[in-house]
């Protein structure tokens, strides 16, 4: 029970992580900072929770506020960086992220035991969850409330005149300039809400894993997160969670029989499914289809 | 209205625009016209806020307009239209124009919130009404990619529109069009003015430069050679010589 | 007084270590750039390649105890063999203007490849030969490793070759003319795909060469090399100018130099922050690098 219940931890926290750079992609913007914003999170939460012995709740304000934070420094200097540029700026980031972690010392005695991140030794000790009773099932609902929530968001905002302004952003920025867009804030505020879901995911996973180390917050974290997105598609963020249960649940969980060989399966898969399809599994066209089959109501009519 | 003063635009050592000195006047269609390579499409860019001039400066209703990004000059009134469709292909035709209502002075005094939403009747009535005017009211939730060439110019033009300018500036918008199409076009235009909008019409099309406009300027080389009324340009000699390298016979 | 001339020493004898290895970071920096101005897409899998090659020279070493020069050829081969699959698999099917998805590509690829590393050596580090190791010269108060200089020396010598190849061959010229205009060369009956597929692989010799003076300046091979040696060449060819020869050049010597330096003050720990930053300030000053060509490829 508890193996799948892991599970679906996992899918819940990748299916956010997911969504922070789905926000960015969206825009135009390619991200691979979100293992940043992620790690941020994760290690902003445990210290509150850990060191300042604060609720979860607050741990989870402060890590969305720290990394949105962060997100909103960084989204100026990626402005004046675009396509590939922009991949390799946000990879630096990424890592800048991990190497500071990988550093990070702050040690305090409680009960008689030394408690915090120790550098290179990781954090260990995030009990909250088993500090306050809390249920491997609760934590799981706990967990998918947020999901949900920002699934939630990120889908009506898609209906409002919000989404169309991000995706004119994406689609030709000189365009969207010369119509009024103030194409600036748009970037900005992407980033910055992008920070602030994978600092949420971050807040969730080191609370769920109980053990942070820097080695998770890397290239291939990042990875993930922009490939979500970019294998879901566009269109809608069931895209981003149709990707999320496919890699996870599919690939990484499902092959486990292969055991150490499902990394070469994922990354053979990576290769074949850019090149077959390398707009994403469900772009524009499958949606429309979709659409017209379902008969979904459009649009406007929802003004 | 517009003011063009001795603007010049010179990429490294090419003079695209050279010292050019142009007035718009507020109510007027002026037409802009020349040979490829005379510098229009740059003009262009320059007065919406794309590039920088190198020299000289734009003078919108009495103010500069230096150092002012696209957006803002939008804000301020100045729309335009590309010479190569920009469209916002992935959106609907619906969504381009939802997109682009939004920098005037009603809606701005709005609250953000309701602005963000882009909701409201009022709104929804008002895309409504421009949809009617381009004939694209059966086509609103068409992706603007998958319009046919001659409804992606109409959008193109609507979009601009969209946000109540005070001076339009139409980037060749009847390439690639037939007799009928641009016949359209022209009423199009015309009624545009009705709405008291200015228009600076650049294009290639002598049909429409000539039927529609009240005066023209010629271009060559990056500066004027001529400017008057459409008959005036017709019979001027420096004029044909630019476009056909040698003076007609008659 | 004593002290900061010892200071001085110290550094500046760091700053030449450095500058020495770093001719191993100029030669991943070309490779990256070489292929992003061939085709205006980043290969995330070049450095992994490039290690790849360094473990086939190693199992040449190994096997059949072949000699120096052997373990370098042969690291250049399986680099270069590694390139052209890469190119095969990642690049060559994808629309030239969809920089994405041959970067996710190539992602994939370069994931594939570590593991494939790893389950081969089970995961564990191996020695690699290192070449001259013993020799060291005494110059005054500094000391010259005798590997650092032939690590050194071949670099230079790859860069030589290579740069006579673009240069002074027809290859090269037909590479210069892809790279500038492929429509263009596309017409004049240059084939862009077995064009572009030659430029993978020349740069697969660089990397091998390049993959095993690491390994043999360091004296290890390990799977997590990759992704810092991964990271150094792009940031290497970024603050050189993505598409510059000469600038990956300099800038690998740069970054040699400079991380050596902070090493000596900062430490293991922290020297790979430093060098992260220093990408950093130049994407956002300077994001065409030293010598860049044209950045806006989006």
């Amino acid at each position: 029970m508890d193996y799948y219940l892991n599970l679906i931890n996992t899918i819940g926290i990748h299916t956010l992580l997911g969504l922070s750079a789905y926000l960015l992609l969206l825009t135009g913007q390619v991200s691979l900072a979100q293992a940043g914003f992620f790690g941020i999170g994760a290690y902003t939460a445990a210290i509150v929770t850990v060191i300042f012995e604060w609720s979860i709740l607050s741990a989870i304000g402060a890590a969305m506020l720290v990394s949105g934070g962060v997100a909103f420094l960084v989204g100026f200097p990626a402005l004046r960086v675009r396509g590939l540029m922009l991949v390799v700026a946000t990879l630096a980031f990424s890592e800048f992220a991990r190497m500071f972690f990988y550093n990070l010392k702050w040690r305090v005695v409680r009960d008689g035991a030394e408690i915090g991140p120790d550098g290179t030794m990781g954090f260990a000790e995030i009990r909250y969850f088993n500090n306050n009773g809390w249920l491997n099932w609760e934590v799981t609902i706990f967990l998918w409330v947020f999901v949900a929530v920002v699934m939630a968001l990120i889908w009506w905002s898609d209906q409002t005149r919000i989404g169309a302004v991000l995706r004119a952003v994406g689609e030709d920025e000189l365009a969207a300039n010369s119509t009024g867009i103030n194409v600036t804030v748009v970037k900005v505020a992407a980033m910055t809400a992008g920070g602030i879901v994978a600092g949420l995911a971050g807040s969730l996973y080191a609370h769920q894993v109980t053990d942070l180390d820097h080695h998770t917050f890397t290239v291939l974290l990042a990875t993930f997160a922009i490939a979500y997105p970019i294998l879901g598609g566009l269109s809608n963020v069931f895209g981003t969670l149709i990707a999320v249960l496919f890699i996870q649940g599919l690939l990484v969980e499902g092959l486990r029989f292969l055991g150490d060989w499902r990394m070469l399966l994922f990354g053979a898969l990576i290769i074949v499914a850019m090149n077959i399809k390398p707009l994403g599994l469900f772009d524009n066209q499958t949606i429309r289809i979709l659409r017209k089959a379902l008969g979904v109501k459009r649009q406007r009519d929802s003004v | 209205m517009l003011k063009i003063n001795t603007v010049s635009k010179h990429f490294g050592g090419v003079k695209a625009v050279d010292n050019l000195d142009l007035q718009v006047e507020s109510g007027e269609i002026y037409g802009l016209i020349g040979p490829n390579g005379s510098g229009k499409s740059t003009l262009v860019n320059v007065v919406c806020g794309v590039l920088k001039p190198t020299a000289g400066d734009v003078i919108f209703e009495g103010r500069s307009m230096a150092g002012q990004t696209p957006s803002t000059r939008l804000r301020n009134g100045i729309a335009r239209t590309f010479q190569n469709i920009r469209l916002f292909g992935g959106l609907t035709v619906w969504q381009n124009l939802w997109v682009a209502r939004n920098s005037t002075e009603d809606i701005r005094s709005q609250s953000i919130l309701r602005r963000w939403l882009g909701s409201g009747t009022a709104l929804k009535k008002e895309i409504e009404t421009m949809l009617e005017f381009s004939n694209l009211a059966d086509k609103a939730d068409v992706l603007a990619s998958n319009l046919a060439f001659g409804e992606q110019r109409r959008l193109e033009l609507a979009r601009a529109v969209a946000a109540k300018p005070r001076l339009l500036l139409l980037d060749e918008p009847a390439a690639g069009m037939n007799q009928a199409e641009v016949a359209e076009l022209e009423q199009r235009i015309r009624s545009l003015r009705e709405q008291g909008i200015t228009i600076l019409l650049v294009e290639h099309v002598m049909q429409l430069v000539m039927g529609v406009t009240d005066r023209i300027a010629v271009l060559n080389f990056g500066s004027k050679i001529a400017e008057g009324s459409p008959n005036d340009i017709q019979e001027n000699t420096a004029v044909q010589e630019a476009y056909l390298g040698h003076s007609d016979q008659g | 007084m004593e002290d900061f001339w010892y200071e001085v020493v110290e550094v500046s004898q760091s700053i030449a270590d450095g500058l020495l290895f770093g001719s191993t970071y100029a030669l991943i920096g070309i490779g990256f750039t070489l292929i992003f101005g061939a085709m205006g897409k980043l290969n995330m899998a070049y450095a992994a390649a490039a290690l790849g090659g360094a473990y086939a020279g190693l199992a040449g070493f190994v096997l059949i105890k072949a000699p120096l020069v052997l373990v370098f050829g042969i690291s250049a081969i399986a680099t270069a063999a590694l390139g052209y699959a890469i190119y095969f698999t990642c690049f060559r099917f994808i629309p030239v203007n969809n920089h994405l998805a041959s970067l996710m590509a190539s992602v994939g690829a370069l994931f594939f490849i570590d593991e494939v590393v790893v389950h081969v050596t089970r995961g564990s580090p191996l020695t690699f030969p290192s070449m001259f190791g013993d020799v060291y010269f005494e110059l005054g108060p500094y000391g010259i490793r005798g590997d650092l200089v032939f690590v050194f020396i071949i670099g230079l010598i790859s860069t030589g070759v290579l740069l006579y190849i673009l240069f002074r061959t027809r290859l090269g010229l037909a590479t210069r003319a892809v790279a500038q205009q492929d429509i263009a060369a596309r017409l004049c009956g240059i084939g862009v795909h077995s064009t572009n597929s030659v430029t993978f692989a020349i740069a697969g010799v660089l990397g091998g060469i390049a993959g095993a003076m690491t390994a043999a300046a360091v004296g290890v091979l390990s799977p997590v090399m990759t992704v810092p040696l991964t990271v150094k060449g792009i940031i290497v060819a970024v603050i050189g100018g993505l598409g510059s020869i000469p600038g990956a050049i300099i800038a690998g010597l740069f970054v040699g130099g400079f991380e050596n330096v902070i090493l000596y003050f900062r430490g293991i720990d922290e020297r790979d922050m430093y060098v992260v930053a220093l990408l950093f300030v130049f994407l956002v000053f300077r994001p065409n690098g030293l010598f860049g060509t044209a950045i806006t490829r989006d």
